[in-house]
């Protein structure tokens, strides 16, 4: 008895769009790269949820029982919010939706195609210190984003390394906006909502009446902690029973500005009211000091010189 | 002023009946509305609350006792009620915005005027013949407009409930507003949803009130309608007024004379189906899943740049 649920194949052709490999599979969707009629990639996202084992075999999402085709149909509606929320933002740090259609008995959501890598990848395949300077420059743009999405009144709901990519001039782009609005799932426990431990915040395990912008604060200090440390924070649930995270001040000075670890600390306070309460504060607290000039050793200065002195 | 006026509205083979249909009067000037909230969620139904109430409440603080610009009246509430829809949305988080269609006439010294959004519709009929009427924000009425399909084929076209315009919607209402129109004694004034005028072709309607005292015929009309409909039949809903004094019965027609200034009469239908319906946890139809799926296409070609 097959578990998973069946990829479309590579070359498969879903309309206009000739599928060429899977390149993720999240809780509730399978993504593929794809080509479009002028052989333009694109990213293409089916929504077929895993905890639904719905197709087999072939092409056709197949919602067979009345109870499956409920929980089916609930998480297609969160599948609309999310093309609705992205439908509306147009803006170089969110990923840019393309197209929606209904196909196979399921809907599609075709996305750009973005090239480089995630941010987890980066973090994973360094393997000295992330530089002050790269940390604040991806994410005061991504901030950006953030804000932009904000605006309209979407929480993300899921800010982490894996969702956020970068391209090869280090400018990131949020993706997955797939656990946006979902946390008005209740008595849905086959399409409960999802976080990702380590980067979810406390409200999203139990306050559901408390999210807001400060809950994607707590995943955006997450993801600048995860930058430095190479890991995740301590899960917030378990923080609340008893709370290990040591400060990012604590682990860090000397080697980072304190203004940095000291918001990186206010985004991940438990108590979301003693967070920074919107994007813009938080943009505003790490612009207030301007990142300290990088101390040279001697021989860090002697290479700069000889550098600019051969001009490489 | 002096008329006969009937509204009813039924729910035919739906669970709730989403139709809201409303008429007020000030001694000087007539508002009539009906609003078709759309979807088979809960939605829908409160979209037509809201609009049509909107309607009623507005023109009691602005027909004192006349109206000073109609169509700018109807104009400006057509746009607040597709505001207040998108408020509404955000203050309960709904998933969707409610939406509904909207007709509105507007009758003052002895001039008609009617906006409209959707394809609820208004005809004004004179002596049987038709001499007014708004032309549905249908895909339907666009593809007889450029000569695709007849009227006929329109009446049977699968997407004929499909329609671009709408209060509550993603992109701003299209609101048509009519030229001012004099009334003469004896013209009969409808307005409609589509589950009435789908079922009744305009001929048939136009003689049957041209023959018959309205208030005869109206609930006649209406029983049919909702028979012709079926077991899933629409809702069904019409207001009627023949303008002037009735001559074909010795009913007594409604007049305005012993309102005093600020006065009103009001008459609102609107059966209250919300206590029964539990959460919006209800499934998604193929109607609104083709929806949401043409307005997230809309939005995307909206914002490309």
């Amino acid at each position: 008895m097959p578990v998973t649920n069946q990829a479309l194949p590579g070359g498969y052709q879903l309309l206009n769009y000739r599928i060429d490999r899977q390149i993720s599979r999240g809780g509730f969707s399978i993504v593929y790269r794809a080509y479009d009629e002028t052989g333009t990639p694109v990213a293409i996202k089916e929504y077929l949820p895993a905890s639904l084992v719905l197709r087999t075999e072939g092409d056709i999402v197949n919602a067979s029982s009345a109870e499956n085709l409920t929980s089916f149909r609930y998480g297609m509606k969160c599948f609309f919010e999310e093309g609705r929320a992205l439908a509306k933002i147009n803006h170089p740090n969110v990923v840019r939706v393309l197209n929606f259609f209904r196909a196979n008995e399921t809907v599609y959501m075709v996305m750009r195609y973005e090239r480089g890598r995630t941010l987890q990848q980066h973090i994973q395949m360094r393997q000295d210190q992330m530089s002050e300077r790269f940390v604040r420059q991806v994410f005061m743009h991504l901030l950006n984003g953030l804000r932009e999405v904000h605006t309209h009144k979407i929480l993300h709901l899921d800010i982490k390394p894996a969702n956020i990519y970068l391209h090869s001039d280090g400018s990131p782009v949020l993706l997955d906006f797939g656990a946006a609005r979902q946390t008005l799932t209740t008595n849905r426990p086959k399409l409960a909502p999802m976080y990702t431990p380590g980067f979810a915040a406390p409200e999203q395990y139990r306050d559901h009446d408390r999210l807001g912008p400060w809950t994607d604060v707590y995943g955006t200090g997450a993801s600048m902690f995860a930058c430095l440390a190479a890991f995740a924070p301590q899960a917030a649930d378990a923080r609340v029973q008893e709370d290990h995270l040591v400060s990012a001040k604590k682990i860090w000075s000397g080697q980072y500005s304190d203004n940095l670890l000291e918001v990186i600390d206010w985004c991940l306070r438990l108590d979301p009211l003693e967070r920074p309460q919107s994007v813009f504060a938080l943009q505003r607290a790490i612009r207030d000091i301007p990142p300290p000039k990088r101390k040279l050793t001697f021989f860090g200065n002697l290479k700069r010189v000889l550098f600019s002195e051969i001009g490489a | 002023m002096r008329f006969t006026i009937f509204q009813e509205s039924l729910k035919g083979g739906r669970e709730v009946n989403q139709d809201r249909i409303a008429y007020t009067y000030s001694r000087e000037t007539l508002l009539l509305v009906i609003a078709d909230g759309m979807g088979g969620h809960v939605g829908g139904e409160i979209a037509a609350q809201i609009a049509v109430r909107l309607f009623v409440e507005r023109f009691h603080q602005e027909a004192k006792p006349m109206l000073r610009n109609p169509l700018r009246f109807m104009q400006d509430t057509m746009l607040r009620a597709h505001a207040a829809l998108g408020a509404y949305a955000n203050q309960f988080s709904m998933l969707e915005t409610p939406r509904t269609t909207c007709v509105a006439v507007v009758v003052q010294a002895g001039q008609a005027y009617w906006a409209h959004v959707g394809d609820s519709r208004f005809y004004l009929l004179r002596q049987g013949k038709l001499i007014g009427a708004t032309k549905d924000h249908s895909k339907v009425q666009y593809l007889v407009d450029q000569g695709v399909i007849s009227s006929e084929e329109a009446a049977v076209h699968p997407d004929r409930n499909k329609i671009y315009s709408c209060l509550g919607g993603l992109v701003e209402p299209v609101v048509d507003l009519s030229r001012r129109t004099p009334l003469k004694n004896g013209d009969i004034l409808v307005l409609c949803t589509d589950g009435l005028w789908s079922v009744y072709p305009r001929s048939e309607l136009s003689t049957m009130l041209t023959s018959t005292p309205i208030l005869t015929v109206g609930p006649r009309i209406m029983r049919e309608a909702e028979s012709r409909g079926g077991p899933d039949g629409d809702n069904v809903s019409a207001i009627v007024v023949r303008w002037g004094p009735e001559t074909l019965t010795d009913e007594v027609s409604t007049t305005t004379d012993a309102l005093k200034p600020g006065e009103f009469e009001t008459e609102i239908e609107d059966t209250v189906t919300l206590a029964e319906r539990t959460g919006t946890s209800r499934d998604l139809t193929e109607d609104e899943i083709e929806r949401a799926i043409a307005e997230i296409q809309s939005t995307i070609q909206k914002y490309r740049k």
